[in-house]
């Protein structure tokens, strides 16, 4: 029972202590109150400080929490124990009475069991049975007095047993209750905490903000004073700059003044001075002219020899100038020569060649034109013939007429149809035989030209040879000879007659050497300087003599020419004269000869000799001949005879259109015939198969 | 009107119609060709489909098995996942799997090392003696011998006993000869075939006590026999790793408590050595004090025992020449002033303890007056629990005036000693004043 008392003394020692930490964490609560108190008064002088003391006070109370909270929770283990102890000196107490208890019941109980026993020994003297009779009813009050005893102490300790277990139980409860309230507390103490915490962060952010508020403002107020001070500066600095630059503008516009001024000064003075130098420049001119007017006024004091020496250089001067251009020219007419010579000797190189191939084309396309002459003229012949022929059926066949060979002189003949010149001239055939022997020459002419001296002697006599010769007309050997002499008197006279020709430097220079010899060089001058080679010399002394001969012919044959009316005049007046002086009188005309032949060669010149032949053949052949006589070819088949021919062919194709008719009729019977024979056949074995049949049936 | 054509094509044609139904309907209406996993992905699940045939996890590369670790079974036989997979995903899910709560950080944030000491501690808790093969434990410790490096151990079942057994109990319950066989009986688990397997062992937390027994309380299911105990001492002396040792609630008594320290002594690393809640009495103190001077115990913890004045001056004794102790707990124990006044003046001499609690002990003045001494004159000492002692007002009045010297200490705690208001007050603030020191 003392057990019940005690616990509910111990029951509210948890309570007290709750009450004992709230009060303390009250205290606590209000020292920060304090604290917070505190802090406005310390604000005004130091911020920073009321930061700190906040901070610490903050932490503080973290502390403090940290520190009270499990205080609590220590509190309760601490009344546990205080509990636990207790109840072990309870129990000790209990277990010490409980011995003490015991011992006491076993005294008394060994006690009263001696006295039973000590009974049980007084027993034997007894000898009456009321006496032993007693004893035991003693005896069995004693026993029983003593189970009795045993009895109370069993019920007495189970009792306490009893209690033992409500008491445990109670224990178990009550730790069970002291266990929530320890749970509640932790719970609390975690919110708490918590709450705690939170406040402390909010404190700090709150803090960090402010800090970091009023930081930002500090920095900005400064980072604004800097700038301003900043731009003050840099305004400073360019007021500065403009100032300087304006009386920098100031100075170089006065720099600029003076340097004009001075400029100009200089420049007046320097005008001045260049005045003053032209007029004395002009002074001294006029001095100058008037000294030389004076020197050419009085030359002779001055010193002749002085003008005339200096005359003498320049002229020397100009002399070597000029002989310098002269040089320089002369290289460059030189150059000039030598080119245009090789353009010259290029260009009859070509000229030959072409001469050449011309001649050459010249002579294919005669031959060609005599061998179509000659193809077309056969082909031409046989048609004749074969017309003939035609004809000749035709009339004898068909028209039953007698047919007459026409006369037809052409087919006689065949070849080219040659001029009717060829016998009008043969003196004129003698010429070109004359030429083209000559022209077989042309070599020994030329070694004759160079032993020209030799045959000199010869000359009148070839020449009176010649005139014999072409008045016989023609020995060829005599001609040659002639040719030979009368080159030779022709060049003679031209070496005469053109003498006006000749420089008289050449002259000069010739004087020296002999006649023949002079003549050569003249003539050789003179061909050179008309620009004949010298294979057309003979050519020239031809024309020469022809035209000669020409004048003679026509005093001859008296045949009216174009001729000069000079040379008719001349040839009158000298028709009756021997032929030699007349060639010796032809002097006269051979200028205007030589000119012809001149414009003639130029001309020829383009065109090659030979092709001019040939062109002279052409021009000769005498082309309405051809015609007609092409035209009597055609002509075989008269007018009438083509009408008659006509006329024969409708008939002859009437007559063939009807023997076609009849050939197809023929073919037709045939057919019809066999048609006919066959159907006989049959006719035959159908009677004869009925007969068979009659027969039979009959 | 121009409905019923239609409706009669329909009846008439029903397997045109039945065509027309037929329609291509997608089947997966999300599906996308986006979501179309990678082919490694797909090779990925196809190895985590297959992985107890072919199991292929360390030619991975980091990210492929982290992939796996999040897609295996956790289903898969443990001896094959035990030394293959590396901590990670798969043991925080089959952590999460198995158990509520799951508070990495209590065991050096490895989830693996949570899985195997929780696993490890499961088998031992539900081991019953005679009828569980031992075979089962024995297979586990290769898998989980790496990982373990606590065990923390709730309870440890007694051999059931057949109907039998009780009645010969209950009827030879005052027999010594009984007593002796069922003590045989009601042996627990034998920790001799595994402390000394378990390589990495550190801490061993062991209560001799059933979880929710219910109805069936026996108070021997709260004890630890004899032959238990000589197990136990002689697995702990095996076990060469072990550093903290805490025997709770296991009804050790001085005999008991004699065996388990003489296997302990000169024991290599035990550091921490915790006999809270037994029945420790002065011989098992004193076996308990030649063992603080044997070995390098930093903490020794008698809570609630049954130490009294020999004992305690025992562990003065002891703790007068230690150098190595520095929390010492004798709370809730009947030390009584002779043996406080013991520890007191075997303090004057100590420099290492730090930790002194001497809560609910009977202690009075005298030995308040002592502490004083001590609590004047030492710097080492950093807290102090005297309470539930009836120290008196003047007992309050010694402490505070030695507190008012003292700089170091920073808990003070003096409840329930029936000092004065004003001298406790004043004992916490020198202990508030030391603190704000401290930091």
């Amino acid at each position: 029972m003392e057990e019940f008392g005690k616990d509910p003394e111990e029951a509210p020692g948890p309570e007290n202590q709750q009450e004992r930490s709230s009060l303390q964490s009250g205290e606590a609560d209000e020292e920060v109150h304090e604290d917070v108190n505190e802090e406005p008064h310390n604000q005004q002088p130091e911020d920073k400080k009321v930061e700190e003391s906040e901070k610490m006070v903050l932490s503080q109370r973290i502390l403090t929490l940290q520190r009270e909270l499990p205080e609590q929770i220590r509190n309760i283990q601490t009344a546990a124990d205080a509990k636990e102890s207790m109840r072990r000196t309870e129990q000790e107490k209990a277990c010490r009475l409980r011995l003490e208890l015991l011992e006491n019941d076993v005294k008394s109980s060994q006690e009263k069991f001696g006295e039973i026993i000590g009974e049980w020994s007084t027993a034997n003297q007894k000898i009456t049975p009321q006496e032993l009779q007693e004893l035991l009813n003693n005896q069995q009050k004693l026993s029983s007095a003593l189970l009795d005893d045993k009895k109370r102490v069993i019920n007495e300790l189970q009792q306490e047993l009893k209690v033992g277990d409500d008491r445990y139980v109670k224990d178990l409860r009550k730790h069970a209750e002291e266990l929530g309230l320890m749970m509640e507390r932790v719970e609390d103490q975690i919110k708490t905490l918590k709450m705690a915490y939170r406040e402390e962060l909010a404190h700090i952010q709150r803090i960090n903000q402010q800090e970091s508020e009023v930081l930002l403002t500090t920095d900005k107020a400064e980072w604004e004073q800097r700038l301003k001070a900043l731009w003050d500066k840099e305004l400073d600095r360019l007021m500065q700059r403009q100032e300087k630059v304006e009386e920098y503008n100031e100075k170089v516009e006065d720099v600029v003044l003076e340097t004009r001024d001075q400029f100009n000064d200089k420049q007046l003075g320097h005008n001045e001075k260049l005045m003053a130098m032209v007029r004395e420049r002009k002074q001294l001119e006029a001095a100058s002219m008037s000294t030389q007017r004076i020197l050419t006024v009085i030359p002779k004091p001055d010193g002749p020899d002085n003008l005339i020496q200096r005359k003498l250089r320049l002229v020397r001067k100009e002399m070597l100038n000029l002989k310098a251009q002269y040089s320089s020219q002369q290289k460059c007419i030189t150059q000039m020569k030598r080119q245009l010579t090789d353009r010259r000797n290029r260009i009859v190189q070509q000229h030959g060649h072409t001469q050449k191939k011309i001649q050459h084309f010249a002579v294919a396309d005669v031959k060609k034109f005599e061998q179509m002459w000659l193809m077309i003229e056969d082909e031409v012949k046989q048609l004749v013939e074969r017309v003939l022929v035609l004809d000749s059926i035709i009339y004898k066949q068909h028209l039953g007429l007698a047919w007459e060979r026409p006369h037809m002189a052409f087919m006689g003949r065949s070849g080219l149809i040659q001029p009717q010149k060829q016998t009008q001239s043969p003196t004129h055939q003698a010429v070109t035989q004359v030429i083209r022997t000559q022209d077989l020459q042309g070599s020994q002419r030329m070694t004759d030209a160079s032993v020209g001296p030799m045959l000199k002697t010869d000359a009148e006599s070839v020449t009176t040879e010649v005139h014999k010769a072409e008045s016989e007309g023609g020995a060829e050997v005599e001609e040659r000879k002639l040719s030979n002499e009368a080159l030779k008197t022709v060049m003679e006279l031209l070496c005469d007659e053109l003498g006006f020709l000749f420089e008289e430097k050449f002259l000069s220079q010739l004087a020296p050497l002999e006649e023949e010899e002079q003549a050569v060089m003249k003539l050789s001058s003179l061909f050179s300087a008309f620009g004949i080679s010298k294979r057309e010399v003979p050519r020239l002394a031809q024309v020469l003599l022809k035209h000669k001969n020409q004048k003679r012919l026509q005093t001859e044959d008296v045949c009216v020419e174009t001729g000069n009316s000079s040379d008719k005049a001349e040839d009158a007046g000298a028709s009756c004269m021997s032929h030699v002086t007349s060639e010796h009188m032809d002097l006269n005309h051979l200028l205007p000869a030589l000119k012809s032949f001149l414009e003639q060669h130029m001309r020829s010149r383009e065109v090659p000799a030979s092709q001019n032949l040939s062109f002279q053949c052409e021009a000769v052949r005498d082309t309405s001949e051809d015609q007609a006589y092409w035209e009597s070819m055609s002509n075989v088949i008269s007018e009438d005879k083509v009408k008659v021919w006509e006329a024969a062919e409708s008939k002859i194709k009437q007559y063939h259109a009807e023997l076609t008719e009849i050939s197809e009729l023929i073919t037709e019977t045939l057919s019809l015939e066999q048609q006919n024979a066959e159907l006989r056949v049959l006719l035959q074995q159908y009677l004869q198969s009925i007969v068979f049949t009659d027969l039979e049936s009959s | 009107m121009s409905r019923s054509p239609y409706l009669q094509g329909a009846t008439i044609n029903p397997a045109e119609d039945f065509r027309r139904m037929r329609r291509i309907v997608a089947e997966d209406l999300d599906w996308t060709l986006v979501i179309v996993p990678c082919l490694s992905k797909l090779c990925l699940q196809s190895f985590i489909r297959n992985f107890e045939e072919k199991p292929i996890f360390e030619e991975l590369s980091p990210t492929q098995r982290d992939f796996v670790q999040e897609g295996l079974s956790t289903s898969l036989p443990l001896n094959l996942t035990a030394n293959l997979i590396s901590d990670g995903v798969f043991w925080k899910r089959c952590c999460e799997e198995r158990w509520d709560l799951c508070d990495v950080s209590h065991y050096g944030h490895s989830w693996k090392r949570m899985f195997f000491e929780r696993h490890m501690e499961n088998i031992i808790e539900l081991f019953i003696p005679y009828s569980t093969e031992e075979k089962t434990v024995l297979e586990m410790v290769p898998l989980c011998k790496n990982y373990v490096k606590r065990l923390n151990i709730s309870q440890l079942l007694p051999p059931i006993r057949e109907p039998e057994g009780e009645e010969e109990d209950e009827l030879g319950l005052d027999s010594p000869y009984q007593n002796e066989n069922e003590g045989q009986s009601m042996d627990h688990f034998n920790f001799k075939i595994l402390l000394s397997k378990l390589t990495n062992l550190e801490e061993l937390h062991l209560v001799y006590k059933v979880n929710q027994c219910g109805m069936n309380f026996e108070w021997q299911m709260f004890e630890m026999t004899d032959k238990d105990c000589k197990s136990l001492a002689s697995a702990l002396k095996s076990c060469k790793t072990l550093k903290i040792l805490r025997l709770h609630e296991s009804h050790i008594e001085d005999k008991k408590c004699l065996l388990l320290v003489k296997h302990l002594l000169d024991h290599p690393s035990l550091r921490e050595l915790d006999f809270s809640h037994n029945l420790i009495g002065d011989k098992g103190a004193r076996a308990v004090a030649k063992l603080l001077n044997k070995s390098q115990l930093e903490t020794l913890n008698l809570y609630d025992n049954d130490i009294r004045d020999h004992g305690a001056k025992a562990l003065a004794h002891a703790l007068a020449k230690n150098p190595t102790l520095q929390s010492l707990n004798l709370r809730l124990n009947r030390v009584g002033d002779e043996g406080g006044q013991a520890i007191a003046n075997a303090l004057l001499n100590n420099k290492t303890l730090s930790h002194l609690h001497l809560g609910a002990n009977k202690v009075t003045e005298p030995t308040v007056i002592t502490l004083a001494k001590v609590i004047a004159q030492n710097n080492t000492l950093k807290s102090i629990n005297i309470s539930c002692n009836c120290l008196g007002e003047d007992g309050g009045k010694a402490l505070e005036e030695a507190m008012s010297y003292n700089t170091s200490i920073t808990e003070c705690d003096v409840c329930l000693t029936g000092m004065g208001e004003q001298s406790v007050s004043f004992i916490n603030q020198a202990v508030w004043t030391n603190k704000k020191n401290a930091i």
